[in-house]
Formats: C-alpha cells, structure tokens, sequence
C-alpha cells in the first residue's frame, strides 16, 4: 500500500514538474514576443558644462565650420539681437573665439547661417541671414563674410554688391553647387518675398533666382540640397502658406517637381527638414517636420516619395531643426527632433526604415526653447556632439550632449574636399560593407536655420566587414575608396 | 491544460500583431492628396470633391465612414480628428421625413446650412468588404443658376448644364456632399432633443430666419447661393 502511494507520489511529482516546465516555456516565448521598449533612460551625458561663459540669450541657426582654417570646425551660432559666436573646442571646453564687430554683429538679428566657398578659395564664406520682422521688407540686409589676412569682411558692404542686397525676411539659407563646378551659390528661403539665389561671378555677388527660375515668393522655411533626384545638386525647400518646392537639377537650371513626386504637402507648414538614407540601400531620402502637423519620412518609390513615417515619428508637434546622425556609433542613425516649449524627441531608424523612439531624459529639454542645433565631432574623439540652441520667447543658454557609445564601438568619417579644398557640401559618401549600403549627404545646410559639419560619420555595426566608400561628388562623378581601416577621419580629395 | 495554454499563448501572439500593425491615419491622408483633390486650391463650398475622392478610393466601410468624419460638407475644409459631431435631422428627398443622424462640421452655421439647403438621400454602395446602405447628403443640381456663386470652381460640379460626374457624385441628378453619420428616421424625442440644442434650435432658428446679404458667419452665402 506504501509502495504504491509512493509511486502515486512520484508520479505526481513528475507530472507537477513538467506542468512547471511547461508553464516556464510558454511564459518565456510570452516574454520574447512583448513588444519590445528600445527606450534607454540615458541615451544623451549633458556636457553643456564645457561651453564657457554660456549665458542665457536668444540663440538661434548653428552652422560648423573652419572659420580660422587650424583643421578643427567651430560651432558658428547665431544670436537674435545677441552676438554670433564661433565655439572652438579647446583643452577640453567649448570657447568663444569671435572677436570682430562685423562677425559678432550683436545689434542685427541673425538666425540663419551656412558656411561654403562661394569664391573658390578654399575658404568657407558665412551667410548671415538677418531678420528683423516675421515676413516681408526688414531693415537690415544679410551678411557674407569672407576673411582676408585674419580679417573679417562683408562682402555685401563692397560698393558693387550692394545693389543685390537681401531687404526681405527670411529664414534658412542653403549652399547649392549647381553647375557641378565647385563654386556654390547661396539659395536663401525668403519669407513674404522673392527668394534669393546669389553666386559670386566676376568678383561681384549677383542675385541669379529670376534667371534660374527661382524668385518664387512664399513663406520659405526650410531649405536643403543633395543628391536627391539626380546626380547634380537638387534642392528640396519645405515652406509655410504655400506648396513646398522640389528643384531638380537640369544641367544647372531647376525645375519644381514637387507636386509629380507627391512632396508638395501645400496645406502644412515646413520646419525641420535633412537628408537621410531612411532604408540604408544607397540613397538620399528626406526627413520633413511640419509646425505642428505630420512630419513626414519620404522615400522615393517608383518615380513618387511615400511617407513611411509611422505614427510616433509623424505625430505632430512645435517642430524647428531636425537631424539625422549616428549618435552612438552603433551603424544606425538616429533622428533627433529639436521642438520648442516641447520635449526634444529622439528616434533611430533601424532596417526596412523602422522609427523606433528612444526615450529621453537627457535633451529632452521640456522647458527648452529649441530654436536650432548642430552636430559635429567638435573634440576629435569619434563620437559626434550635438548643440543645441536656445531662445525665441525666453533667453536660454546653450546645451550641448553626447551619446553614451559602448566601449568597443568603433567608427569611421569621411571627409571629403572638392578642387579647391574647401568642404564639398552636397556631394554623398556612401559606405558599402557586408550589412549595408548606406549614404550621408555632405550637408549644405539648412534644415531650419542650421547646417551641420561637412563630413560623413559612421558609427560601425557589430560584425560588419569588407568596408568600402564611395563619395558622388556634386558634379555626379563618383570616387571609391576600399581597404579602410576604422577609427579615423578620412580625408578624400577631388580630383 | 495544454490546449488552454496554447489558446492563451495564440492571444498573446494576435494582441502583439495587433500592437505591431499601423493603424491607418485617415486625416493625414486627406492632407497628403489636398492638393490632388484641389488642384486649383479652392475648396470653397467643394466638400462633394472630398466625397468622391473618398469613395473612389478602395475602402472598407469603416475606412469610407472614417474618411467622411474629416471633412465639411458645407465649406469644404478639413476637420480636426476626434472633433465631436452634431445630431440634427434633414429631410429626404423621396419621402420628406426627417432623417436624423450625426453631423461633422468645421462650424457652428454649417450645421444650419445642412438642415436648411439640403436633403438626405439613401444609396447603397459596394465597398471592398460588402455591399452597404447609408444616407447621404445632397444638394440640387446647382449648374443651372444664373447666380452660381463666383467663389466656387465651377468647373468641379458642372459640365455645362450638368452635374459633372467625374469630379463629385451624381445621386439622381443631385450631388451628394457628404455623409449623414449613423442616418434613421427621426423619433419624437430625437426632434425634440435637435430643436431643444443651443445650436440646431434656438441658433439655427436665428440663422435660417437672417437675410442672405446679412449672415457674416460660417461659408455665408458661397453654400447657400449654391444649394438653394
């Protein structure tokens, strides 16, 4: 009788165990299929400590560039009614190297910049878009600065130059190498007036938008310009109270083709816009931010731009610069969205151009007033730094953040030079390997107000290999480069 | 025990489907082909061009109901989603009973002008998941007027003396301009409850009874001069 209760107990035993083994599985195969929460509590460290005399001001555009051509970029930031500042990153803070009244220009109100060599030079001139009403006719014209012999000069102050001054209100200014030549012109996203193109010919500025086709009058926000239709430099400019414009480049004149490629989106109003390879297969598609309305990921599918962007990434918001950028070195890119009086939103696009959001809590800047920001690897280190920049409603310092990178991560920037030597803004890097095909545009500014450093930054995927770079040059001839070695900044020139 | 393990494990795997699958954005949609649905830009008075832009599309009838919450018929402006509709009655056109049923507008006045300058027809529609009945809009076929007023594109609704088919929904020679939500007879109480309201009775009384050249609120008279 024991015996057999014995065996009843064994039995028991071993049928409780495999209920419990049982139940183990289907709890773990339920634990694996939970949506899975790509939140990370601390993407961002703050380093806004570094910046010296980091007052609170009306910041607005950051642009980067060398402005005093010792190899490493500055933070150019603009200041509304506040000096324009160059941050350069010395033994280890952000300082404030500006020293001429014509660059700081504290009593005109800037708040668009960008930085190209307008002259062949070498040298990258700086556009300094001022505005000091919403739309229409201001009082005090742009700038273009140009250094000579460790001088600063306008070079719109030049007698012959003056007859092309911009007396309109505007917002972002872009750099376009139309002609594939290397000598850029400067488009500038006018506001309730026409728009401006300026080139620089005979060593006198002219306005070429009415004879290119360009001198549309709307309220123009954002404005960039790559290889996004062709090989020649295409122009992509998101704006308010109006249709947005997609030029495509015809052997240097421009046509609007934004209504054919579904791009128009005429009843939003355009912010935030970047280039950025959305499905990593070897292409510039485009990120565009709507004040308050849908932000849109449009990529390019039979001859028309789909928006895939799902519903966190489009859900509306006070949307001003948006960027795209490996943040954290992991071989995909992350989009960060710089909103005013509203939390900073962070996504990364994983493969098949998945937005997955990254919950901040650093940068995440809920009281901000992000009017601008910028990326550029400031202290050499292989991890890029984001400036963010502050103001508008309320005076507010300037911030400045890192991703956290895990300690193998490993990175490689391409940086490539045109004939003349100076940042070939607008030509594309693309990085072949065993995982991806993924392309960085040379940013020539100015997805809202801003433009970001001239090189093409790569964080590296785990277990990728048999790297290979090509860069398209903006005349659309294309480069390649193999047998690269990580954890370097390569410089490419044009031949 | 095991199958129940097994039916459990399925709900979990057909609610994550379900967290994974993108709903579909029916206002960013309307957004994105605006300008296809205007071409010239001018949507005064053109709901009907939402309509047939919507039920051209190949739609569920959720997604055909759901499309037809965002927009005005009466002016023709797009409608925040989740905004809140108006009960308020329309006569049918066949049988002259009142038709009472939910509304979506941009303003207060449309409701008026609905219950004043139009009429409800039922129509029965194909749709990619059946064949279904619901009451429409409509208003009389405006290609007629002498005083067709000069804000609207006329072009959208009429190709010479006749509805223009191509462009808005022809429902027996009157063009429909958009969806009566959840469309029935009127009961008393429904009646009582639409003239009771602040806006269907006691406003809408108000504006019904105020002379064209005098309304300054809503589309004013661009609606009303066309659906008269």
């Amino acid at each position: 009788m024991e015996t057999e209760l014995g065996k009843s107990k064994i039995l028991l035993q071993k049928m409780l165990i495999k209920k419990v083994n049982y139940l183990k599985k289907i709890l773990i195969i339920s634990f694996l299929i939970l949506p899975i929460n790509n939140s990370s509590a601390e993407f961002f460290r703050d380093l806004s400590n570094i910046i010296e005399f980091n007052e609170t001001r009306l910041s607005y555009g950051v642009s980067v560039t060398d402005i005093n051509m010792d190899g490493n970029y500055e933070f150019i930031v603009t200041g509304f009614g506040y000096p324009n500042l160059a941050l350069t990153y010395i033994d280890g803070k952000l300082k404030n190297i500006a020293q001429d009244e014509i660059f700081i220009d504290q009593f005109r109100k800037t708040i668009g910049v960008a930085a190209c060599d307008i002259d062949k030079d070498g040298y990258e001139e700086i556009y300094f878009l001022n505005t000091d009403t919403y739309s229409g006719t201001k009082k005090y014209s742009d700038r273009l600065i140009d250094k000579k012999d460790n001088y600063y000069f306008d070079l719109f102050e030049i007698e012959k130059n003056k007859e092309s001054l911009n007396l309109t209100a505007g917002r972002s200014v872009v750099c376009v190498d139309r002609k594939g030549t290397g000598e850029y012109g400067i488009y500038v996203a006018n506001y309730g007036g026409p728009t401006r193109f300026y080139e620089f010919e005979n060593f006198k500025i002219i306005d070429k938008a009415g004879y290119l086709n360009l001198g549309n009058v709307t309220g123009g926000r954002a404005v960039v310009s790559g290889h996004i239709l062709t090989d020649r430099a295409d122009i992509f400019a998101a704006n308010e109270r109006g249709a947005n414009f997609l030029l495509k480049n015809n052997n240097g004149n421009f046509e609007d083709v934004a209504f054919d490629y579904r791009v128009d989106d005429v009843i939003q109003n355009g912010r935030g816009t970047a280039l950025s390879d959305i499905y990593y297969r070897g292409r510039l598609d485009i990120l565009s931010g709507n004040w308050l309305g849908y932000h849109r990921a449009y990529v390019l599918e039979n001859n028309k731009f789909k928006d895939i962007g799902n519903k966190d990434f489009d859900k509306p918001s006070r949307i001003r610069t948006i960027i795209s950028a490996d943040f954290d070195n992991d071989g995909f890119d992350e989009v960060f969205m710089n909103n005013i009086a509203e939390p900073n939103k962070l996504f990364k696009i994983t493969e098949k151009g998945k937005f997955e959001e990254i919950k901040l809590k650093t940068a995440l800047e809920t009281e901000g007033f992000g009017t601008g920001a910028a990326v550029a690897d400031i202290d050499n280190d292989g991890i890029l730094e984001l400036l963010v920049s502050r103001g508008e409603s309320k005076a507010q310092s300037l911030t400045l953040y890192k991703a956290k990178v895990e300690k193998q991560s490993k990175f490689l920037r391409i940086k490539p030079i045109n004939k003349f030597g100076a940042p070939a803004r607008g030509a594309t890097v693309t990085l072949i390997s065993n995982k991806r095909k993924h392309s960085k545009t040379i940013d020539a500014g100015s997805g809202y107000l801003c433009q970001m450093e001239p090189v093409a930054h790569y964080g590296i995927r785990k277990n990728e290999k048999d790297f290979r770079v090509e860069v398209k040059w903006t005349n659309g001839k294309i480069d390649f480069m193999d047998k690269i070695k990580l954890n370097q900044t390569i410089t490419i020139k044009q031949k | 025990m095991k199958k129940t393990l097994i039916k459990c494990l399925l709900l979990v795997v057909l609610f994550q489907i379900e967290v994974v699958a993108e709903e579909k954005n029916y206002h960013k949609e309307l957004i994105t082909d605006w300008s296809r649905i205007f071409p010239d830009k001018n949507r005064n008075a053109a709901g009907p061009k939402f309509f047939k832009y919507i039920i051209d599309k190949e739609n569920t009838y959720k997604d055909f109901i759901e499309y037809n919450k965002l927009f005005c018929a009466v002016s023709g402006s797009l409608i925040d989603p989740n905004s809140d509709s108006e009960f308020l009655f329309v006569k049918e056109s066949k049988s002259n009973s009142k038709i009472c049923g939910n509304y979506y507008r941009c303003c207060v006045p449309c409701s008026c002008d609905v219950m004043k300058y139009s009429e409800v027809q039922k129509m029965k529609y194909k749709f990619t998941d059946g064949l279904k009945e619901f009451y429409v809009i409509t208003i009389k076929n405006p290609c007629n007027k002498t005083d067709f007023p000069n804000r609207v594109n006329k072009n959208y609704f009429c190709n010479g003396k006749k509805i223009n088919s191509n462009q808005v929904y022809n429902l027996d020679n009157r063009i429909v301009i958009g969806l009566l939500h959840n469309g029935r007879l009127c009961k008393k109480d429904d009646i009582n409850l639409v003239k009771s309201h602040q806006i269907t009775g006691q406003y809408c009384e108000l504006r019904n009874n105020t002379p064209l050249e005098k309304l300054d609120a809503g589309m004013g008279d661009i609606f009303i001069k066309l659906a008269r």
